[in-house]
Protein backbone atom coordinates (compact mmCIF):
# COMPACT_ATOMS: atom_id res chain seq x y z
CA UNK A 1 0.00 0.00 0.00
CA UNK A 2 2.89 2.30 0.75
CA UNK A 3 4.68 1.88 -2.57
CA UNK A 4 2.64 3.54 -5.27
CA UNK A 5 5.32 3.54 -7.95
CA UNK A 6 3.14 3.72 -11.02
CA UNK A 7 4.01 7.07 -12.52
CA UNK A 8 5.38 8.40 -9.27
CA UNK A 9 7.39 11.60 -9.83
CA UNK A 10 11.13 11.21 -9.37
CA UNK A 11 12.82 14.58 -8.76
CA UNK A 12 15.80 15.25 -10.99
CA UNK A 13 17.72 17.82 -12.92
CA UNK A 14 17.78 16.46 -16.47
CA UNK A 15 16.75 18.24 -19.67
CA UNK A 16 13.44 16.41 -19.58
CA UNK A 17 12.81 17.49 -15.99
CA UNK A 18 13.47 21.09 -16.92
CA UNK A 19 11.18 21.10 -19.92
CA UNK A 20 8.09 23.28 -19.57
CA UNK A 21 5.19 21.09 -18.34
CA UNK A 22 2.93 22.56 -21.04
CA UNK A 23 5.37 21.44 -23.70
CA UNK A 24 5.60 18.00 -22.15
CA UNK A 25 1.83 17.58 -21.99
CA UNK A 26 1.31 18.86 -25.51
CA UNK A 27 4.09 16.62 -26.80
CA UNK A 28 2.55 13.68 -25.00
CA UNK A 29 -0.75 14.39 -26.71
CA UNK A 30 0.89 14.67 -30.14
CA UNK A 31 2.94 11.52 -29.60
CA UNK A 32 -0.12 9.53 -28.57
CA UNK A 33 -1.90 10.61 -31.74
CA UNK A 34 1.21 9.66 -33.71
CA UNK A 35 1.23 6.21 -32.17
CA UNK A 36 -2.19 5.59 -33.60
CA UNK A 37 -1.12 6.82 -37.02
CA UNK A 38 1.85 4.47 -37.27
CA UNK A 39 1.08 1.69 -39.77
CA UNK A 40 4.25 -0.39 -39.94
CA UNK A 41 6.79 -2.01 -37.65
CA UNK A 42 9.41 0.30 -39.12
CA UNK A 43 7.38 3.21 -37.79
CA UNK A 44 7.36 1.69 -34.30
CA UNK A 45 11.10 1.12 -34.55
CA UNK A 46 11.70 4.79 -35.34
CA UNK A 47 9.33 5.82 -32.59
CA UNK A 48 11.07 3.54 -30.10
CA UNK A 49 14.45 4.93 -31.11
CA UNK A 50 13.16 8.45 -30.48
CA UNK A 51 11.85 7.38 -27.05
CA UNK A 52 15.19 5.79 -26.24
CA UNK A 53 16.95 9.09 -26.90
CA UNK A 54 14.46 10.89 -24.68
CA UNK A 55 14.81 8.25 -21.98
CA UNK A 56 18.59 8.66 -22.06
CA UNK A 57 18.20 12.42 -21.72
CA UNK A 58 15.88 11.96 -18.73
CA UNK A 59 18.59 10.15 -16.74
CA UNK A 60 15.96 8.08 -14.96
CA UNK A 61 17.22 4.86 -13.35
CA UNK A 62 16.09 2.14 -15.80
CA UNK A 63 15.23 -0.29 -13.03
CA UNK A 64 12.77 2.15 -11.51
CA UNK A 65 11.41 2.89 -14.96
CA UNK A 66 10.83 -0.77 -15.79
CA UNK A 67 9.04 -1.24 -12.49
CA UNK A 68 6.56 1.36 -13.67
CA UNK A 69 5.80 -0.88 -16.65
CA UNK A 70 5.01 -3.92 -14.54
CA UNK A 71 1.33 -3.13 -13.90
CA UNK A 72 0.52 -3.37 -17.64
CA UNK A 73 2.16 -6.76 -17.99
CA UNK A 74 -1.16 -8.58 -17.65
CA UNK A 75 -2.96 -6.32 -20.08
CA UNK A 76 -0.18 -6.94 -22.60
CA UNK A 77 -0.38 -10.71 -22.13
CA UNK A 78 -4.16 -10.59 -22.40
CA UNK A 79 -3.98 -8.62 -25.66
CA UNK A 80 -1.43 -11.01 -27.11
CA UNK A 81 -3.40 -14.12 -26.23
CA UNK A 82 -6.68 -12.72 -27.50
CA UNK A 83 -5.16 -11.81 -30.85
CA UNK A 84 -3.27 -15.08 -31.16
CA UNK A 85 -6.40 -17.09 -30.57
CA UNK A 86 -9.14 -15.15 -32.25
CA UNK A 87 -7.72 -13.18 -35.17
CA UNK A 88 -7.86 -15.31 -38.26
CA UNK A 89 -6.19 -15.13 -41.64
CA UNK A 90 -3.00 -16.08 -43.41
CA UNK A 91 -0.80 -19.06 -42.75
CA UNK A 92 -1.66 -21.40 -39.85
CA UNK A 93 1.37 -21.74 -37.53
CA UNK A 94 -0.02 -24.05 -34.92
CA UNK A 95 -3.16 -26.11 -34.44
CA UNK A 96 -4.58 -27.98 -31.49
CA UNK A 97 -8.16 -29.13 -31.90
CA UNK A 98 -10.32 -26.07 -32.58
CA UNK A 99 -7.57 -23.70 -31.42
CA UNK A 100 -5.33 -22.24 -34.10
CA UNK A 101 -2.66 -19.59 -34.19
CA UNK A 102 -2.57 -17.85 -37.52
CA UNK A 103 -0.33 -15.34 -39.25
CA UNK A 104 -2.68 -12.38 -38.96
CA UNK A 105 -3.15 -13.03 -35.24
CA UNK A 106 0.57 -13.02 -34.54
CA UNK A 107 1.05 -9.92 -36.64
CA UNK A 108 -1.81 -7.98 -35.09
CA UNK A 109 -1.00 -9.18 -31.57
CA UNK A 110 2.58 -8.00 -31.83
CA UNK A 111 1.43 -4.74 -33.39
CA UNK A 112 -1.09 -3.96 -30.66
CA UNK A 113 1.30 -4.96 -27.90
CA UNK A 114 4.01 -2.69 -29.24
CA UNK A 115 1.56 0.17 -29.48
CA UNK A 116 0.41 -0.39 -25.91
CA UNK A 117 3.93 -0.63 -24.49
CA UNK A 118 5.10 2.48 -26.34
CA UNK A 119 2.01 4.33 -25.14
CA UNK A 120 2.81 3.56 -21.54
CA UNK A 121 6.51 4.31 -21.97
CA UNK A 122 5.71 7.72 -23.44
CA UNK A 123 3.29 8.54 -20.65
CA UNK A 124 5.67 7.32 -17.95
CA UNK A 125 8.45 9.53 -19.31
CA UNK A 126 6.22 12.52 -18.70
CA UNK A 127 4.74 11.56 -15.33
CA UNK A 128 8.07 10.44 -13.87
CA UNK A 129 9.79 13.70 -14.73
CA UNK A 130 7.01 16.20 -13.99
CA UNK A 131 6.12 17.20 -10.44
CA UNK A 132 2.38 16.95 -9.71
CA UNK A 133 2.17 20.71 -9.25
CA UNK A 134 3.84 21.46 -12.58
CA UNK A 135 1.58 18.87 -14.13
CA UNK A 136 -1.52 20.60 -12.78
CA UNK A 137 -0.21 23.98 -13.96
CA UNK A 138 0.28 22.54 -17.42
CA UNK A 139 -3.21 21.07 -17.49
CA UNK A 140 -4.69 24.33 -16.36
CA UNK A 141 -2.98 26.17 -19.21
CA UNK A 142 -3.97 23.63 -21.83
CA UNK A 143 -7.59 23.69 -20.67
CA UNK A 144 -7.74 27.46 -20.98
CA UNK A 145 -9.17 27.52 -24.53
CA UNK A 146 -12.06 25.34 -23.36
CA UNK A 147 -13.23 27.80 -20.78
CA UNK A 148 -15.74 29.22 -23.23
CA UNK A 149 -17.30 25.78 -23.35
CA UNK A 150 -17.73 25.92 -19.59
CA UNK A 151 -14.79 23.70 -18.63
CA UNK A 152 -13.27 25.13 -15.43
CA UNK A 153 -9.57 24.50 -16.08
CA UNK A 154 -8.29 26.18 -12.96
CA UNK A 155 -10.69 24.31 -10.70
CA UNK A 156 -9.84 20.98 -12.28
CA UNK A 157 -6.13 21.65 -11.81
CA UNK A 158 -6.71 22.70 -8.21
CA UNK A 159 -8.69 19.55 -7.49
CA UNK A 160 -5.91 17.43 -8.97
CA UNK A 161 -3.28 19.16 -6.87
CA UNK A 162 -5.27 18.75 -3.67
CA UNK A 163 -6.08 15.11 -4.36
CA UNK A 164 -2.43 14.29 -4.99
CA UNK A 165 -1.36 16.25 -1.96
CA UNK A 166 -3.61 14.20 0.33
CA UNK A 167 -2.69 10.71 -0.84
CA UNK A 168 0.29 10.34 1.52
CA UNK A 169 -1.67 11.95 4.37
CA UNK A 170 -4.52 9.48 4.01
CA UNK A 171 -2.15 6.52 3.78
CA UNK A 172 -0.51 7.61 7.01
CA UNK A 173 -3.88 8.18 8.63
CA UNK A 174 -5.23 4.77 7.64
CA UNK A 175 -2.08 3.17 9.02
CA UNK A 176 -2.61 4.91 12.34
CA UNK A 177 -6.29 3.97 12.61
CA UNK A 178 -5.53 0.39 11.61
CA UNK A 179 -3.03 0.15 14.46
CA UNK A 180 -5.39 1.80 16.92
CA UNK A 181 -8.11 -0.74 16.12
CA UNK A 182 -5.64 -3.62 16.20
CA UNK A 183 -4.72 -2.46 19.69
CA UNK A 184 -8.41 -2.98 20.53
CA UNK A 185 -8.24 -6.52 19.21
CA UNK A 186 -9.49 -5.88 15.67
CA UNK A 187 -8.48 -8.50 13.16
CA UNK A 188 -7.75 -7.42 9.58
CA UNK A 189 -5.81 -10.44 8.45
CA UNK A 190 -7.87 -13.60 8.79
CA UNK A 191 -11.27 -14.89 7.70
CA UNK A 192 -12.99 -15.12 4.32
CA UNK A 193 -13.62 -12.18 2.02
CA UNK A 194 -17.02 -11.32 3.49
CA UNK A 195 -15.70 -11.38 7.02
CA UNK A 196 -12.69 -9.32 6.09
CA UNK A 197 -14.86 -6.74 4.36
CA UNK A 198 -17.01 -6.43 7.47
CA UNK A 199 -13.91 -6.14 9.62
CA UNK A 200 -12.86 -3.12 7.59
CA UNK A 201 -15.73 -1.01 8.96
CA UNK A 202 -13.77 0.11 12.05
CA UNK A 203 -11.05 1.30 9.68
CA UNK A 204 -13.16 2.90 6.97
CA UNK A 205 -15.60 4.88 9.12
CA UNK A 206 -12.91 6.83 10.99
CA UNK A 207 -10.96 7.26 7.75
CA UNK A 208 -13.95 8.85 6.00
CA UNK A 209 -14.74 10.98 9.02
CA UNK A 210 -11.20 12.28 9.08
CA UNK A 211 -11.08 12.83 5.31
CA UNK A 212 -14.24 14.94 5.55
CA UNK A 213 -12.84 16.82 8.53
CA UNK A 214 -9.65 17.57 6.63
CA UNK A 215 -11.56 18.68 3.57
CA UNK A 216 -13.67 20.96 5.71
CA UNK A 217 -10.63 22.45 7.45
CA UNK A 218 -8.91 22.99 4.12
CA UNK A 219 -11.99 24.70 2.70
CA UNK A 220 -12.18 27.03 5.70
CA UNK A 221 -8.46 27.79 5.45
CA UNK A 222 -8.78 28.61 1.74
CA UNK A 223 -11.86 30.72 2.38
CA UNK A 224 -10.06 32.58 5.16
CA UNK A 225 -7.39 33.52 2.62
CA UNK A 226 -10.10 34.75 0.26
CA UNK A 227 -9.40 32.02 -2.28
CA UNK A 228 -11.50 32.31 -5.38
CA UNK A 229 -10.79 30.11 -8.35
CA UNK A 230 -10.47 31.00 -11.98
CA UNK A 231 -10.44 34.50 -13.39
CA UNK A 232 -7.27 36.58 -13.26
CA UNK A 233 -5.30 34.78 -10.61
CA UNK A 234 -1.57 35.31 -10.76
CA UNK A 235 0.75 32.41 -10.11
CA UNK A 236 3.52 31.75 -7.64
CA UNK A 237 5.44 29.91 -10.33
CA UNK A 238 5.02 31.57 -13.72
CA UNK A 239 5.64 29.19 -16.59
CA UNK A 240 8.23 30.42 -19.06
CA UNK A 241 8.99 28.85 -22.40
CA UNK A 242 12.68 28.76 -23.30
CA UNK A 243 14.55 27.81 -26.49
CA UNK A 244 14.77 24.22 -25.27
CA UNK A 245 10.98 24.07 -25.10
CA UNK A 246 10.56 25.32 -28.68
CA UNK A 247 13.15 22.81 -29.79
CA UNK A 248 11.20 20.06 -28.04
CA UNK A 249 7.83 20.86 -29.52
CA UNK A 250 9.28 21.36 -33.03
CA UNK A 251 11.08 18.00 -32.88
CA UNK A 252 7.95 16.19 -31.76
CA UNK A 253 5.78 17.85 -34.41
CA UNK A 254 8.43 17.09 -37.03
CA UNK A 255 8.43 13.44 -36.06
CA UNK A 256 4.69 13.18 -36.35
CA UNK A 257 4.64 14.94 -39.70
CA UNK A 258 7.31 12.55 -40.90
CA UNK A 259 5.21 9.59 -39.83
CA UNK A 260 2.10 10.91 -41.55
CA UNK A 261 3.84 11.98 -44.76
CA UNK A 262 5.99 8.88 -45.27
CA UNK A 263 3.17 6.59 -44.20
CA UNK A 264 5.40 4.26 -42.17
CA UNK B 1 9.83 -7.75 35.07
CA UNK B 2 6.52 -7.25 33.25
CA UNK B 3 7.77 -5.70 30.01
CA UNK B 4 11.34 -5.91 28.91
CA UNK B 5 13.22 -5.09 25.72
CA UNK B 6 16.59 -6.55 24.81
CA UNK B 7 18.71 -4.87 22.20
CA UNK B 8 15.56 -3.72 20.43
CA UNK B 9 16.27 -2.19 17.02
CA UNK B 10 13.70 -0.93 14.57
CA UNK B 11 14.34 0.27 11.04
CA UNK B 12 11.63 1.89 8.92
CA UNK B 13 11.60 0.95 5.21
CA UNK B 14 14.83 -1.04 5.27
CA UNK B 15 16.65 -1.48 1.99
CA UNK B 16 15.18 1.65 0.36
CA UNK B 17 16.65 5.14 0.00
CA UNK B 18 14.15 6.20 2.68
CA UNK B 19 15.60 3.90 5.36
CA UNK B 20 15.50 5.31 8.92
CA UNK B 21 16.88 3.65 12.02
CA UNK B 22 14.25 4.67 14.56
CA UNK B 23 15.47 2.62 17.54
CA UNK B 24 19.04 1.57 18.16
CA UNK B 25 19.58 -1.30 20.57
CA UNK B 26 17.20 -0.40 23.39
CA UNK B 27 17.40 -2.25 26.72
CA UNK B 28 14.84 -1.39 29.36
CA UNK B 29 12.44 -2.97 31.81
CA UNK B 30 9.13 -2.01 33.38
CA UNK B 31 7.89 -3.66 36.60
CA UNK B 32 4.28 -4.58 37.33
CA UNK B 33 2.39 -1.74 38.97
CA UNK B 34 4.90 0.90 37.98
CA UNK B 35 4.08 4.34 36.59
CA UNK B 36 6.79 5.21 34.11
CA UNK B 37 7.22 8.14 31.78
CA UNK B 38 8.85 8.20 28.38
CA UNK B 39 10.07 11.56 27.19
CA UNK B 40 12.04 12.84 24.23
CA UNK B 41 11.79 15.18 21.30
CA UNK B 42 9.51 14.54 18.33
CA UNK B 43 11.12 11.82 16.23
CA UNK B 44 13.23 10.47 19.08
CA UNK B 45 11.64 7.01 18.78
CA UNK B 46 9.18 7.12 21.71
CA UNK B 47 6.10 6.19 19.72
CA UNK B 48 7.97 3.54 17.76
CA UNK B 49 9.14 2.02 21.04
CA UNK B 50 5.73 1.74 22.67
CA UNK B 51 4.24 0.16 19.55
CA UNK B 52 6.63 -2.73 20.18
CA UNK B 53 5.25 -3.30 23.68
CA UNK B 54 2.01 -4.81 22.34
CA UNK B 55 3.31 -6.24 19.08
CA UNK B 56 1.99 -3.60 16.68
CA UNK B 57 5.49 -3.31 15.30
CA UNK B 58 7.95 -6.13 14.93
CA UNK B 59 11.56 -5.47 15.86
CA UNK B 60 14.16 -5.80 13.09
CA UNK B 61 16.46 -7.26 15.70
CA UNK B 62 16.34 -7.78 19.44
CA UNK B 63 13.50 -9.01 21.62
CA UNK B 64 10.40 -7.78 23.39
CA UNK B 65 9.46 -9.81 26.46
CA UNK B 66 6.18 -9.92 28.34
CA UNK B 67 6.63 -11.61 31.71
CA UNK B 68 9.91 -13.05 30.46
CA UNK B 69 8.49 -14.53 27.27
CA UNK B 70 9.51 -13.27 23.86
CA UNK B 71 6.26 -12.15 22.23
CA UNK B 72 7.53 -12.99 18.74
CA UNK B 73 8.83 -16.48 19.55
CA UNK B 74 6.98 -19.76 19.36
CA UNK B 75 3.22 -19.72 19.55
CA UNK B 76 2.37 -16.07 18.92
CA UNK B 77 -0.96 -14.79 20.14
CA UNK B 78 -0.85 -11.10 19.46
CA UNK B 79 -4.51 -10.53 20.25
CA UNK B 80 -4.02 -11.93 23.70
CA UNK B 81 -0.96 -9.74 24.17
CA UNK B 82 -2.87 -6.68 23.01
CA UNK B 83 -5.65 -7.36 25.47
CA UNK B 84 -3.08 -7.36 28.27
CA UNK B 85 -1.04 -4.40 27.03
CA UNK B 86 -3.38 -1.67 25.83
CA UNK B 87 -2.14 1.22 23.76
CA UNK B 88 -3.96 4.49 23.38
CA UNK B 89 -2.71 6.56 20.47
CA UNK B 90 -2.50 10.30 20.23
CA UNK B 91 -5.93 11.81 19.51
CA UNK B 92 -7.71 8.54 20.27
CA UNK B 93 -11.07 10.13 19.47
CA UNK B 94 -10.18 9.59 15.79
CA UNK B 95 -10.65 5.85 16.22
CA UNK B 96 -14.35 6.06 17.17
CA UNK B 97 -16.58 4.49 14.55
CA UNK B 98 -19.75 2.96 15.99
CA UNK B 99 -23.29 4.33 16.08
CA UNK B 100 -23.49 4.46 19.86
CA UNK B 101 -21.08 4.96 22.70
CA UNK B 102 -22.04 1.54 24.03
CA UNK B 103 -21.13 -0.25 20.80
CA UNK B 104 -17.86 1.61 20.47
CA UNK B 105 -16.70 0.89 24.00
CA UNK B 106 -17.84 -2.71 23.56
CA UNK B 107 -15.66 -3.19 20.45
CA UNK B 108 -12.53 -4.16 22.38
CA UNK B 109 -14.17 -6.48 24.95
CA UNK B 110 -16.26 -8.09 22.20
CA UNK B 111 -13.04 -8.87 20.32
CA UNK B 112 -11.94 -10.66 23.49
CA UNK B 113 -14.97 -12.90 23.08
CA UNK B 114 -17.17 -11.33 25.76
CA UNK B 115 -20.93 -11.16 25.37
CA UNK B 116 -24.21 -10.44 27.14
CA UNK B 117 -24.15 -9.28 30.70
CA UNK B 118 -20.42 -9.58 31.04
CA UNK B 119 -19.98 -7.27 28.06
CA UNK B 120 -22.43 -4.77 29.48
CA UNK B 121 -20.59 -4.86 32.78
CA UNK B 122 -17.31 -4.10 31.04
CA UNK B 123 -18.76 -1.15 29.15
CA UNK B 124 -20.23 0.24 32.36
CA UNK B 125 -16.90 -0.30 34.11
CA UNK B 126 -14.95 1.51 31.37
CA UNK B 127 -17.31 4.46 31.12
CA UNK B 128 -17.56 4.94 34.86
CA UNK B 129 -13.80 4.80 35.29
CA UNK B 130 -13.61 7.74 32.89
CA UNK B 131 -16.30 9.58 34.83
CA UNK B 132 -19.04 9.15 32.22
CA UNK B 133 -22.50 8.17 33.38
CA UNK B 134 -23.44 4.84 31.79
CA UNK B 135 -27.17 5.51 31.37
CA UNK B 136 -26.69 9.02 30.05
CA UNK B 137 -24.05 8.17 27.48
CA UNK B 138 -24.59 4.62 26.28
CA UNK B 139 -27.09 5.40 23.53
CA UNK B 140 -25.58 8.63 22.27
CA UNK B 141 -23.61 8.83 19.04
CA UNK B 142 -19.90 9.21 19.73
CA UNK B 143 -19.74 11.75 16.90
CA UNK B 144 -22.03 14.19 18.71
CA UNK B 145 -19.93 14.44 21.84
CA UNK B 146 -17.54 17.23 22.76
CA UNK B 147 -13.82 16.73 22.13
CA UNK B 148 -13.08 15.92 25.75
CA UNK B 149 -15.98 13.46 26.01
CA UNK B 150 -14.91 11.73 22.80
CA UNK B 151 -11.45 11.22 24.18
CA UNK B 152 -12.83 9.78 27.40
CA UNK B 153 -15.07 7.41 25.46
CA UNK B 154 -12.03 6.26 23.47
CA UNK B 155 -10.13 5.68 26.71
CA UNK B 156 -13.10 3.85 28.20
CA UNK B 157 -12.97 1.55 25.18
CA UNK B 158 -9.41 0.61 26.10
CA UNK B 159 -10.03 0.28 29.84
CA UNK B 160 -13.10 -1.92 29.27
CA UNK B 161 -10.66 -4.57 28.07
CA UNK B 162 -9.21 -4.60 31.62
CA UNK B 163 -5.60 -4.53 30.51
CA UNK B 164 -2.67 -5.01 32.87
CA UNK B 165 -0.68 -2.27 31.23
CA UNK B 166 -1.94 0.94 29.68
CA UNK B 167 0.33 2.87 27.35
CA UNK B 168 -0.80 6.43 26.78
CA UNK B 169 0.70 8.40 23.90
CA UNK B 170 0.23 12.10 24.63
CA UNK B 171 -3.14 11.55 26.31
CA UNK B 172 -3.73 15.21 27.08
CA UNK B 173 -2.59 16.76 23.79
CA UNK B 174 -4.96 19.45 22.59
CA UNK B 175 -7.07 19.55 25.76
CA UNK B 176 -7.81 22.54 27.94
CA UNK B 177 -6.11 22.75 31.36
CA UNK B 178 -9.09 21.55 33.41
CA UNK B 179 -9.82 18.64 31.06
CA UNK B 180 -6.15 17.78 31.15
CA UNK B 181 -6.02 17.81 34.94
CA UNK B 182 -9.18 15.76 35.18
CA UNK B 183 -7.91 13.13 32.77
CA UNK B 184 -4.58 12.77 34.52
CA UNK B 185 -6.24 12.51 37.92
CA UNK B 186 -8.33 9.65 36.60
CA UNK B 187 -5.27 7.88 35.28
CA UNK B 188 -3.49 8.37 38.57
CA UNK B 189 -6.47 6.98 40.51
CA UNK B 190 -6.59 3.94 38.24
CA UNK B 191 -2.93 3.35 38.78
CA UNK B 192 -3.30 3.57 42.55
CA UNK B 193 -6.53 1.67 43.03
CA UNK B 194 -6.37 -0.99 40.33
CA UNK B 195 -2.60 -1.42 40.48
CA UNK B 196 -2.55 -0.66 36.76
CA UNK B 197 0.85 -0.39 35.13
CA UNK B 198 0.99 2.91 33.26
CA UNK B 199 3.40 4.04 30.57
CA UNK B 200 2.99 7.73 29.81
CA UNK B 201 4.55 9.11 26.63
CA UNK B 202 4.56 12.87 26.66
CA UNK B 203 6.11 16.23 25.88
CA UNK B 204 4.72 17.77 29.02
CA UNK B 205 7.56 17.69 31.56
CA UNK B 206 5.41 19.14 34.30
CA UNK B 207 2.84 16.33 34.07
CA UNK B 208 5.32 13.54 33.81
CA UNK B 209 7.54 14.77 36.64
CA UNK B 210 4.61 14.75 39.03
CA UNK B 211 3.06 11.46 37.96
CA UNK B 212 5.81 9.05 36.95
CA UNK B 213 8.10 7.35 39.41
CA UNK B 214 10.64 6.51 36.76
CA UNK B 215 11.53 8.19 33.49
CA UNK B 216 13.13 7.00 30.28
CA UNK B 217 14.65 9.74 28.16
CA UNK B 218 15.04 9.18 24.42
CA UNK B 219 17.03 11.04 21.82
CA UNK B 220 17.79 10.02 18.25
CA UNK B 221 16.52 6.48 18.77
CA UNK B 222 18.64 5.88 21.84
CA UNK B 223 17.86 5.62 25.54
CA UNK B 224 20.09 8.39 26.88
CA UNK B 225 18.93 8.65 30.48
CA UNK B 226 16.77 6.80 32.97
CA UNK B 227 15.93 7.17 36.64
CA UNK B 228 13.59 8.95 39.00
CA UNK B 229 12.32 12.39 37.97
CA UNK B 230 14.74 13.92 40.45
CA UNK B 231 17.71 12.08 38.94
CA UNK B 232 16.67 12.83 35.39
CA UNK B 233 15.88 16.51 35.78
CA UNK B 234 18.95 17.20 37.84
CA UNK B 235 21.02 16.00 34.87
CA UNK B 236 20.23 19.42 33.49
CA UNK B 237 23.07 19.47 30.96
CA UNK B 238 21.90 16.33 29.16
CA UNK B 239 18.24 17.39 29.20
CA UNK B 240 19.13 20.74 27.63
CA UNK B 241 21.51 19.17 25.13
CA UNK B 242 18.86 16.87 23.64
CA UNK B 243 16.43 19.76 23.31
CA UNK B 244 14.04 19.11 26.21
CA UNK B 245 12.85 21.54 28.86
CA UNK B 246 12.84 21.22 32.62
CA UNK B 247 9.51 21.22 34.42
CA UNK B 248 8.84 24.88 35.33
CA UNK B 249 8.99 24.08 39.03
CA UNK B 250 12.37 22.37 38.74
CA UNK B 251 13.67 25.28 36.70
CA UNK B 252 12.61 27.67 39.47
CA UNK B 253 14.16 25.60 42.26
CA UNK B 254 17.38 25.26 40.29
CA UNK B 255 17.53 29.02 39.70
CA UNK B 256 17.15 29.60 43.44
CA UNK B 257 19.88 27.11 44.14
CA UNK B 258 22.18 28.72 41.58
CA UNK B 259 21.70 32.07 43.27
CA UNK B 260 23.30 30.59 46.35
CA UNK B 261 20.27 29.35 48.29
CA UNK B 262 20.60 25.95 49.91
CA UNK B 263 17.36 24.55 48.58
CA UNK B 264 16.15 21.10 47.46
CA UNK B 265 15.65 20.70 43.72
CA UNK B 266 14.01 17.26 43.75
CA UNK B 267 10.45 18.33 44.51
CA UNK B 268 7.77 18.11 41.84
CA UNK B 269 4.45 18.97 43.41
CA UNK B 270 3.42 22.56 43.88
CA UNK B 271 2.61 22.03 47.56
CA UNK B 272 5.96 20.48 48.46
CA UNK B 273 7.97 23.02 46.53
CA UNK B 274 5.96 25.87 48.03
CA UNK B 275 6.56 24.57 51.53
CA UNK B 276 10.27 24.19 50.87
CA UNK B 277 10.62 27.74 49.61
CA UNK B 278 8.58 29.21 52.46
CA UNK B 279 10.48 27.21 55.04
CA UNK B 280 13.77 28.25 53.56
CA UNK B 281 13.03 31.95 53.50
CA UNK B 282 11.13 32.16 56.78
CA UNK B 283 13.42 29.79 58.63
CA UNK B 284 16.69 31.14 57.23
Amino acid sequence: MRSITLGHYLPGNSLLHKLDPRVKLLSLLILIVALFLVKTFLGFLLFAAFMLIIFASSRLPWRYFLRGLRPILYIVLFTLILHFLFTEGGQVYWRWGPITIEEAGVYLGAFMTLRLVLLVITTLLVTLTTSPIAFADGIEFLLRPFRRLGIPGHEIAMMMTIALRFIPTLIEESDKIRKAQMARGADFETGNILRRARNLVPLLVPLFVSAFRRADELAVAMEARCYRGGENRTKLRELHTRPLDYFGIITVTGLVLAIVLTGV
Amino acid sequence: MLIETRNLTHIYMPGTPFQVEALKGINLGIERGEFVGIIGETGSGKSTLVQHFNGLLRPNSGEVLLEGRNIWAGEINLRQIRSRVALLFQFPEHQLFEETVFKDVAFGPRNLGLDGEELEGRVRYGLELMGLDYQAYKDRSPFNLSGGEKRRVAMAGILAMKPEVVILDEPSAGMDPSGRRHLLEQIETLHREENLTVVLVTHNMDEVSRLAKRLFVFSGGQLVLQGSPAEVFNSTAIIKEIGLDLPPLTALLQKLKESGQNIRTDLFSLEEAGKEILQHYQGG
